[in-house]
């Protein structure tokens, strides 16, 4: 990694980067530490940013704190998977259970604007009967908000991220158009079109955050492939080229390079954030504080910031911080074409499959899942084949030249909360002098039943168009969920509905933590409409002089 | 009967305006079928169809006069068929893609519309052809009155509007001025359609017809605002040329107003006479 | 097996738009990377020989410096952000894993692992995919840990990191701002590698070495 940011935070002195501009500038109002601010928000992904422009948006006075850098992306980020490790949370984390969780570029993001400065862009809804599947369905915990109005939610975020989606959608109640069309097809997309017809199952364009047309300032999408490690063109709406730009206008500000290592509290009632910047540590008055995360460092800091007034952490009474880890299942089947297929063209996931999210029958196991086209890059092809199929020497080398004609198929699945599953702080500290998590995970019968069935079907969907030397990667998870969950009771849940602590009322977790199940698609679109909802309620209260 | 002043003007204006039609394709499906890497040899064929018609049309809108040649019927003739079997093709590479004649397909598949322009650029090309050589009809149909070639022209507006409306539909209409297209020719369109029916040629279809002309040079500046705004812009032309708005599709809108005002020029003669 | 791309080198891209300029200064500093002053001599040697066996580099293709880029980062004693309960950071699990890895060859084989034929050293890789391993040090540092957490995924991940071996699989390679036109099966863009087919028209190295 060449660049760290080695000349310390970008975003000082009443300006943050220009993110549309090769070495631009933007005014951004600033605040000083002993201003006390109506929010504090502990990270600017998809949780973080998004609520910092919605609540500066509604007028509040807002400071959002990320740990990472302040990226340009046209001129900071490279065609190069090695150099974008940048853009990953790899501060030491220990993990540990019967199948521990790969973490660093697998999940973490540690930039302004989060994780979704490298997701793949994947924007599905999560199915209505998913928000209760105790009522409806029989398994896991119900949400505390209904799916309408999570759906009406949903078309907020659409709408701000320009999704571009297709014409029609196959699963679920209707939804309005997508603001933009969906991308043509790559041939590893078709490939999964070809198979689902074939064995009678509906298929579709993935709706995806990345533009099919300009927008304002950024380009559309040139299908250069590297989305996963970061959008050098700013097709991909990731929350720093969509939520930020807006909330700097707003009046937020965001404290780039800013570590947040404790929640001061008095008498009940958190005061503030000690962070780090610059070499030392500041304190920064506020009347509320968001934590967002992500489902590692949320509880991490919750539990860090224990006191004598909350010896087990904050907000956590119920003793489910940390608790209830989802990570979602990321199973593949793979195989060869005689085609040349070249998957490293075009966003990874053009075509998805929810059949099995919305189908409940026919399964020995709880819960949905839904599968999309795959393209990885060589070093994380190389790392597939070698930690998933033992290739190695002339065999691994043969293997990586045939790159250009592998299929795959990949999972999403829903994995259900498991208290066992968690988060917890060990004794080792960081180059902070904070304590570094521990994150326990094992899979539950539930998982490897679901797993078998969903990598049987995608195989079975390879072989229909004739892939052969057909193989099923079994080691893979993706995304975090669930260590601050909400719910109905405080005494089964951390926040409630409006994300807010059961034990502090200014005390706030907005991001995927939050979630008490995932569902069988990509998260971020869900934390983000949660963070819409989220905002809007605090506006009300606010108005209603409930905070 | 001699060639009235008139009949010469509108001849010049409706083999230029199949002339704008074959450039318009050459440019096209040059560009389209280079993108498609030629995967088809008959690929070539529009192209040196149009380039034929761009020839024949340029020279009989300089020289409105025949030689009594044939070579520009079997041109246009050709060109004609061409655009029959081209849409074949299109609709063939559309519906074999899985998902059918959805619109994804639409969008990114084969254009289904964009053969039809090489068939009316063969169309009209044949009838200023036949107008050279001082015919009166094609078939049973009176060439002179301009009401067929009216009709033509009001067709392949529609049709050029539909295509528009599509991708721009793809384009999501992110800028206001993507209305433009789907709007002012229709009307444009439609005006020239009563003129047919009710055989008489009105000033505002004139205004229209040329707003539309005008609409179609305007268009390429548009289209080429947005390869600009694309990553790399114009220096980036290899991606941006063929992933962009495509550049020469709306001279096409100028090549069938071009070709109406011709095809006014007779009906406004015709009632002039009557 | 043959070069299924001849001719095709991604680094006949480096001045055209597929490339900016931050993944020239990247890649041009990766290309020039060479082995940092860390571990022991015999340690290295080791290493070398391990990166050698598990990505035996392709004939007629330019050399990669896998062992470099991973001593580099053993240097740095760079994680990837999470490490499994039982192994130390970096830079100790690849001494300790190293050390095994040699008393494994000598116990088994009577020499040091660097000086092992290639059926040697791979028998010796084998044992330790297979967690079927003898020497004792190996109670330092889990083999079958050290196999999937740090010998595979750091010596993939150094390899596969540099343009030599993109070319030779036929990736494209960086692209930005110029990406991709033609998405569909069976398309190549112009800057795209040719693979070898024998019914080509134009061979695959008379296109490859067009590829700009």
């Amino acid at each position: 990694m060449s660049d760290k940011q080695s000349d310390g935070p970008r975003a000082t002195g009443g300006r943050a980067p220009d993110v549309f501009t090769p070495g631009g500038w933007v005014p951004m109002r600033s605040h000083e530490d002993s201003e006390e601010v109506d929010f504090v928000i502990v990270g600017t992904g998809a949780g973080g940013g998004t609520l910092a422009c919605k609540l500066a948006e509604s007028g509040f006075s807002v400071v959002a704190m990320d740990a990472g850098p302040y990226w340009r992306p046209l001129e900071d980020f490279a065609s190069d998977e090695t150099e974008q490790q940048k853009l990953y949370w790899t501060d030491e984390r220990i993990v540990d259970g019967e199948n521990p969780i790969a973490m660093g570029s697998n999940n973490s993001g540690k930039s302004v604007g989060g994780s979704t400065v490298h997701f793949a862009m994947v924007s599905l809804r999560m199915r209505p009967e998913h928000f209760a599947t105790r009522s409806k369905l029989g398994y896991g915990v119900d949400w505390p908000i209904g799916w309408e109005e999570m759906w009406r939610y949903y078309a907020e975020v659409e709408q701000a991220l320009k999704i571009a989606g297709p014409v029609r959608y196959p699963w679920g109640p209707k939804r309005g158009r997508y603001p933009m069309r969906a991308h043509p097809m790559n041939a590893a997309a078709n490939y999964l079109a070809r198979g689902a017809e074939a064995l009678g199952v509906d298929w579709t364009q993935t709706p995806v955050a990345t533009l099919s047309a300009p927008h304002g300032k950024a380009h559309p999408c040139v299908y250069r492939g590297f989305c996963a490690i970061g959008c050098s063109t700013n097709a991909k709406q990731s929350v720093l080229v969509s939520w930020l730009p807006r909330a700097l206008k707003a009046g937020a500000e965001i404290r780039d390079l800013a570590m947040v290592g404790r929640i001061e509290t008095v008498n009940g009632r958190c005061t503030g954030v000690h962070y780090h910047r610059e070499g030392e540590w500041h304190f920064q008055r506020a009347r509320n504080v968001v934590v967002a995360g992500y489902a590692i460092e949320t509880p991490r800091l919750l539990l860090n910031s224990a006191n004598a007034e909350f010896p087990d952490g904050l907000a956590n009474s119920s003793g489910l911080v940390g608790r209830n880890l989802m990570v979602q299942l990321n199973q593949a089947a793979w195989g060869h074409v005689e085609d040349d297929v070249r998957s490293y063209k075009g966003p990874p996931s053009l075509a998805v499959c929810e059949h099995w999210n919305y189908e409940d029958r026919g399964k020995d196991y709880a819960g949905g899942w839904s599968y999309m086209s795959q393209g990885p890059l060589p070093i994380s092809w190389a790392k597939t084949l070698a930690g998933g199929r033992g290739l190695w020497g002339q065999a691994l080398i043969d293997e990586m030249a045939r790159n250009n004609h592998t299929v795959g198929l990949k999972m999403v699945g829903e994995v259900l909360p498991d208290a066992r599953n968690r988060v917890t702080l060990t004794d080792e500290t960081d180059q902070y002098g904070l304590r570094i998590p521990r994150i326990t995970f094992a899979y539950s019968d539930n998982d490897r039943a679901m797993m078998a069935h969903a990598t049987d079907f995608m195989d079975r969907s390879l072989e229909a168009t004739g892939a052969t030397d057909r193989w099923k990667e079994m080691g893979d998870t993706a995304h975090l969920n669930g260590t601050a969950r909400m719910g109905h009771d405080r005494r089964t849940s951390v926040v409630d509905a409006d994300c807010r602590s059961w034990d502090i009322p200014n005390l706030w977790v907005c991001d995927g933590s939050v979630f008490p199940t995932v569902g069988g698609v990509n998260p971020s679109l869900t934390i983000q409409a949660i963070a819409c909802r989220t905002a809007d309620r605090i506006r009300t209260m606010a108005a209603q002089g409930e905070l | 009967m001699a060639a009235s002043h008139a009949d010469i003007v509108a001849t010049r204006l409706i083999a230029g305006g199949a002339a704008a039609l074959a450039f318009s394709v050459f440019a096209d499906s040059g560009l389209e079928h280079y993108r498609g890497s030629f995967a088809n040899p008959t690929m070539v064929l529009p192209i040196g169809s149009a380039v034929l018609g761009l020839t024949m049309n340029g020279r009989r809108s300089a020289k409105p006069e025949s030689s009594g040649s044939e070579v520009p019927t079997i041109s246009h003739v050709g060109s004609a068929a061409i655009g029959v079997i081209g849409l074949g093709f299109h609709a063939y590479n559309i519906l074999k893609r899985p998902g059918g004649a959805s619109f994804n397909n639409l969008f990114y598949g084969a254009p289904a519309g964009a053969p039809a322009t090489l068939i009316l650029s063969g169309m009209l090309g044949g009838i200023a052809d036949r107008m050279a050589k001082g015919e009166e009809t094609i078939a049973t149909l009176g060439l002179r009155s301009g009401r067929m070639v009216a009709g033509v022209v009001s067709i392949g507006i529609l049709g050029s509007v539909a295509e528009a409306g599509l991708l721009h539909f793809r384009g999501a209409y992110h800028d206001p001025f993507m209305w433009l297209p789907v709007t002012l020719p229709p009307v444009a369109a439609l005006s020239l359609a009563r003129d047919v029916v009710s055989d008489e040629a009105h000033s505002i279809t004139t205004g229209l017809l040329a707003a539309t002309a005008a609409l179609g040079l305007i268009g390429v500046g548009f289209h080429a605002y947005g390869v600009a705004r694309n990553m790399g812009g114009f220096r980036n032309w290899r991606q941006n040329i063929l992933a962009g708005p495509p550049l020469p599709a709306p001279p096409a809108f100028t090549g069938l107003a071009i070709a109406g005002l011709g095809a006014l020029l007779l009906m406004k003669k015709g009632s002039r006479r009557g | 097996m043959a070069d299924r791309f001849p001719d095709y080198d991604v680094l006949a891209k480096r001045d055209s738009l597929s490339w900016n300029d931050k993944t020239r200064a990247v890649v041009d500093a990766r290309i020039a990377t060479s082995e940092p002053d860390v571990l022991s001599e015999p340690e290295r040697a080791v290493l070398r020989r391990l990166v050698d066996r598990i990505v035996p580099q392709p004939e007629g293709r330019a050399p990669v410096n896998a062992a470099a880029l991973l001593l580099e980062k053993i240097a740095a004693d760079r994680g990837d952000g999470y490490r499994h309960a039982r192994l130390p950071k970096v830079r100790e699990a690849w001494e300790r894993g190293l050390a095994a890895i040699d008393t494994e060859a000598r116990e088994r084989h009577g020499t040091g692992f660097a000086a092992l034929d290639n059926r040697q050293a791979d028998s010796v890789i084998q044992a330790i995919q297979q967690g079927d391993v003898c020497a004792a040090q190996w109670e330092a540092i889990p083999a079958d840990l050290f196999w999937s957490y740090r010998i595979l995924p750091d010596i993939v991940s150094a390899y596969y990191a540099h343009p030599s071996a993109w070319s030779a699989m036929g990736f494209g390679g960086p692209a930005s701002p110029r990406g991709y036109v033609r998405l569909e099966t069976n398309r190549r863009d112009s800057w795209e590698a040719a693979e070898r087919a024998p019914d080509a028209v134009v061979p695959a190295s008379e296109r490859n070495r067009h590829v700009r």
